[in-house]
């Protein structure tokens, strides 16, 4: 496993995803029904609602900042003001989910700018995270392989090609999410694609492609 | 580096498919801050406030319905009664009405006087 350093220390528990497929407009009318849902004193909104956003926001800022501490912290602020919200909610306003990427992607870049630059040579190996099957392995070894490379990618293409490619949205929701045109996303993720492959060539017989 | 050792799409594809299968598991300790911190600020008053909160006190509106019909049934009846429904309070406290119309016609005025005049 590959990632910054601030990922040592702490092994990132990994699990199947439920979280890559883009929100259908059922599932987008859901998350508005549950929100107002919750700003009505119901109790068990609040807790789909989290059910249905943390690991999705989590996962993004994992993969954004490479820490899972950082991450934690922001998805609890992001669900934070977004409970906060809930009162003055306007239905049709913004998609829920869009609404809390959208704060998520900024606390990770008010974040990202306060840690600063960090050079390559600060990026390094994290810790594996647990003994598993050879199968496993492999699989995680490119996950984590690929989650160095977006580390050394700039901070607004790491979020458009993490936004696009592991979160499965489209590029007008990703526009929206980081107040930019859809020409601009199309652009961040076209160059983030380029540059993860330049990275990741020198590990390509270690991710085992040879065998593809 | 040749063409063939270059990372290709289908390459980086698979990479993204991976880190779909593997993505951070959101820690259960996690998950009970971001639900201890709804509830904090969960805006209960909502719940049962002004006409809304009224209705939904009495069951919701289908209730609410039944509650008016009843209401003006009985107000009807008292106002009007069906001469075949019998006067309850009568009926309870033992009074008979019209033996009381009748004593009228002695021309009794006071308890006292007809003791004293026989």
């Amino acid at each position: 496993m590959t990632g910054s350093g601030a990922c040592q220390g702490r092994p990132v528990r990994l699990a199947r995803s439920v979280m890559s497929q883009p929100l259908s407009q059922t599932e987008a009318s859901d998350e508005a029904d549950l929100l107002r849902r919750y700003a009505e004193g119901d109790p068990p909104a609040a807790r789909l609602l989290a059910a249905r956003l943390t690991p999705r926001i989590f996962g993004h800022a994992f993969r954004v900042l490479g820490n899972h501490a950082e991450a934690e912290d922001v998805a609890q602020e992001a669900m934070m003001r977004l409970w906060k919200a809930a009162k003055d909610w306007r239905s049709g306003e913004a998609r829920v989910s869009t609404w809390v990427y959208r704060v998520t992607a900024n606390l990770c870049i008010d974040r990202l700018r306060k840690r600063g630059a960090v050079g390559l040579d600060d990026i390094v190996e994290p810790e594996s995270p647990e003994p598993r099957p050879e199968e496993r392995l492999q699989q995680n070894a490119r996950s984590d392989a690929l989650q160095a490379a977006l580390m050394r990618l700039p901070d607004r293409q790491r979020q458009a090609v993490v936004l696009r490619h592991i979160d499965g949205l489209a590029n007008p929701e990703i526009a929206a999410i980081l107040d930019i045109g859809v020409e601009a996303v199309e652009s961040l993720t076209a160059r983030g694609k380029r540059a993860l492959k330049q990275a990741l060539e020198s590990q390509r017989d270690a991710l085992g492609f040879d065998d593809d | 580096m040749t063409d063939k050792d270059r990372i290709d799409d289908t390459a980086l594809e698979a990479l993204f498919d991976d880190a779909r299968a593997t993505a951070p598991q959101v820690s259960d300790a996690l998950m009970a801050r971001i639900i201890a911190h709804a509830e904090a600020v969960q805006p209960v008053q909502a719940k049962a406030r002004g006409w809304r909160g009224l209705i939904a006190s009495l069951g919701g509106l289908p209730a609410l319905g039944g509650l008016v019909t009843a209401t003006c049934v009985g107000f009807w009846l008292g106002v009007a009664p069906p001469a075949a429904v019998p006067d309850l309070a009568a009926t309870v406290l033992g009074v008979d009405v019209a033996a009381e119309t009748e004593m009228d016609g002695y021309g009794l005025s006071a308890y006292g006087w007809d003791l004293d005049e026989g």
